[in-house]
């Protein structure tokens, strides 16, 4: 076939290159998702796949069913644009079932906001959370009526 | 009115300096220290290459008892150059689909390419012409699962004629020449990778690929060192005094190259003091203080510079067991520095926000994911996959020295 002949272990090599991208063609035929590509370089079923989770947030509203005297001590105070959630925790499936409490939220709510920072807005009340008095903000303020004392 | 602007602006500044403003950084950085094992290990790898390059291309005799126990360092380390990045994907689980869709568009992708080309190409095909001739040797002589081994890695080629000999000799020459830009590709690549990152003052700069093929030859050649005196050890076999001699000199001198080029690129940028320069100064006197001027300064290249460079004037009156000593230590020594330099570069460049004022910190997490357990446990593999190797093809010490291509007595042409 060739006009010259291969040393044997050049022949050898040559195999076993063919092999090697032979197999390498072989597993991309099926390891490669079949939706890949179809908009871009990505997984095509991986935007559908996003789009069907289903949701945790209930969102206000649903709080409002059961909750609206909170709702509304909260809509006449400075808290007003705060979400539910943004303390409590996701709480779709409490709203479907009010015995399945809420995924609380961990950490500290109050001072993930209120921490002293100078890149957070001159009008937004700050505190140095080492210098301020008091293990527990509750102790002193109200989430829900920030201008009332307990 | 602008000169009002002005003084505000000057008065203004140093006040925020240090914080870091919600829109323009992550909280903290997100190349964690996997990506600081990736570029050491693809350093590692090819340092290792390029010494054993000197005793096949430049044909330096003293050194050739190392020639194979570094070809196998670079393969045993190129085998887990991309375990850090695979282990950093978010799903590392799916990492063969990155292997599976190659694409020319990003340059980190681009890399696999580079990988591919360095391992199947150069790496594989020169160890197996540079072996092969004992491949047969011992597939003949070797029973069981090793025989095995030693028969399916021949190939089914058995001829050790005079002719085919010559010719492995000529295939592992032109392996060899073409491996050293291959090498020198591979890590000036991921020297590319950073420096072509414009927008960081720390990371872009045209001298970085430069910076990290110096770099890595100096690693690649502390880690011969180390690793053929701790194979000498082992063994309980005496270190090839001329060989290690040998070895300390090319240390010595890429390191007095990487060193000046090191500190030309601080001068460098001291002098043109450009619009980053200010959070560079704060990253060298407090950020990277430790890793930056004890770690890769002072541990890592002037401590080793006096000890191999008082080793060159005055190696006849220094005793052996000294002198084996010093080199061993000052091959510790470059080892770590060079993974702080690393650390400097990748983490450096993430310690600062995009406006260059704001600050940021890492505290290296334990056991997750980016965690440094799984790093250490990546640094561990190379070892142990180069003691198989060394088990497998390196179990007699004259095994050492590369293939001499000398045709079997017995065999027809």
């Amino acid at each position: 076939m060739l006009p010259f002949k291969l040393p044997p272990q050049i022949l050898r090599l040559v195999l076993v290159a063919m092999a090697i991208v032979g197999s390498y063609f072989a597993a991309r035929s099926f390891l490669v998702p079949p939706s890949f590509g179809e908009y871009g370089w990505y997984r095509g079923d991986a935007l559908g796949e996003i789009a069907s989770r289903t949701p945790v947030f209930a969102g206000k509203q649903a709080c409002d069913e059961c909750h609206s005297e909170i709702l509304h001590k909260l809509a006449a105070d400075k808290h007003k644009t705060l979400s539910c959630e943004g303390c409590h925790g996701v709480s779709r499936e409490h709203s479907n079932n009010p015995d399945v409490l809420p995924v609380k939220a961990t950490g500290s709510h109050c001072i993930r906001c209120h921490e002293a920072n100078l890149a957070r807005p001159a009008w937004l009340k700050q505190i140095v959370v080492k210098d301020h008095y008091g293990p527990k903000c509750t102790e002193c303020h109200v989430p829900h009526q920030p201008s009332k004392t307990p | 009115m602008i000169n009002e602007v002005t003084n505000l602006v000057v008065e203004a500044l140093p006040q925020v300096q240090g914080y870091v403003y919600p829109n323009e950084a992550n909280v903290h950085p997100v190349w964690s220290v996997l990506i600081v094992i990736y570029p050491y290990i693809t350093g590692l790898v090819a340092g290792a290459f390029i010494m054993a390059s000197l005793v096949r291309v430049f044909n330096v005799k003293a050194l050739a008892p190392v020639y194979r126990l570094s070809m196998l360092t670079a393969l045993a380390f190129l085998l887990c150059a991309t375990l850090p990045l695979l282990c950093h994907l978010g799903h590392p689980e799916r990492n063969y689909e990155v292997m599976m869709t190659p694409h020319m568009t990003s340059p980190m992708a681009i890399f696999g390419f580079v990988y591919a080309w360095y391992l199947m190409a150069v790496l594989l095909l020169e160890l197996w012409f540079d072996f092969r001739q004992d491949f047969v040797r011992w597939s003949k002589t070797t029973p069981g699962f090793q025989g095995l081994i030693y028969r399916v890695l021949t190939l089914g080629v058995t001829d050790l004629s005079e002719k085919s000999v010559r010719l492995d000799m000529k295939m592992e020459w032109v392996l060899s020449i073409i491996g050293i830009p291959s090498a020198f590709l591979l890590h000036g690549y991921v020297g590319f990778i950073f420096g072509s990152i414009k927008a960081n003052p720390w990371w872009g700069n045209v001298l970085m690929p430069i910076m990290f093929i110096l770099s890595a030859i100096v690693s690649g050649i502390a880690l011969c060192v180390f690793n053929y005196i701790v194979l000498s050890w082992i063994r309980r076999k005496a270190v090839d005094m001329r060989c290690l001699d040998a070895m300390a000199m090319f240390l010595f001198y890429a390191l007095v190259v990487d060193a000046v080029i090191e500190g030309l690129d601080v001068f460098h940028r001291g002098f043109a003091a450009e619009e980053g320069f200010a959070v560079l100064q704060t990253m060298i006197r407090e950020k990277l203080f430790y890793t930056l001027n004890i770690g890769q300064a002072g541990i890592g290249t002037l401590l080793p510079l006096v000890m191999l460079g008082s080793l060159q004037l005055l190696r006849k009156r220094v005793p052996e067991a000294a002198r084996r000593t010093m080199i061993f230590f000052s091959g510790a020594m470059i080892l770590f520095g060079v993974l702080m330099m690393r650390w400097n570069v990748v983490m450096g460049g993430q310690f600062f926000s995009k406006s260059f004022r704001g600050v940021m910190s890492y505290k290296t997490e334990f056991a997750g994911q980016e965690g440094w357990l799984l790093a250490a446990v990546i640094m561990c593999l190379p070892p142990i996959i180069l003691t198989v190797l060394v088990k497998l093809f390196l179990s007699d010490s004259k095994e050492l020295q590369p293939s001499e291509h000398l045709p079997e007595p017995s065999a027809k042409t």
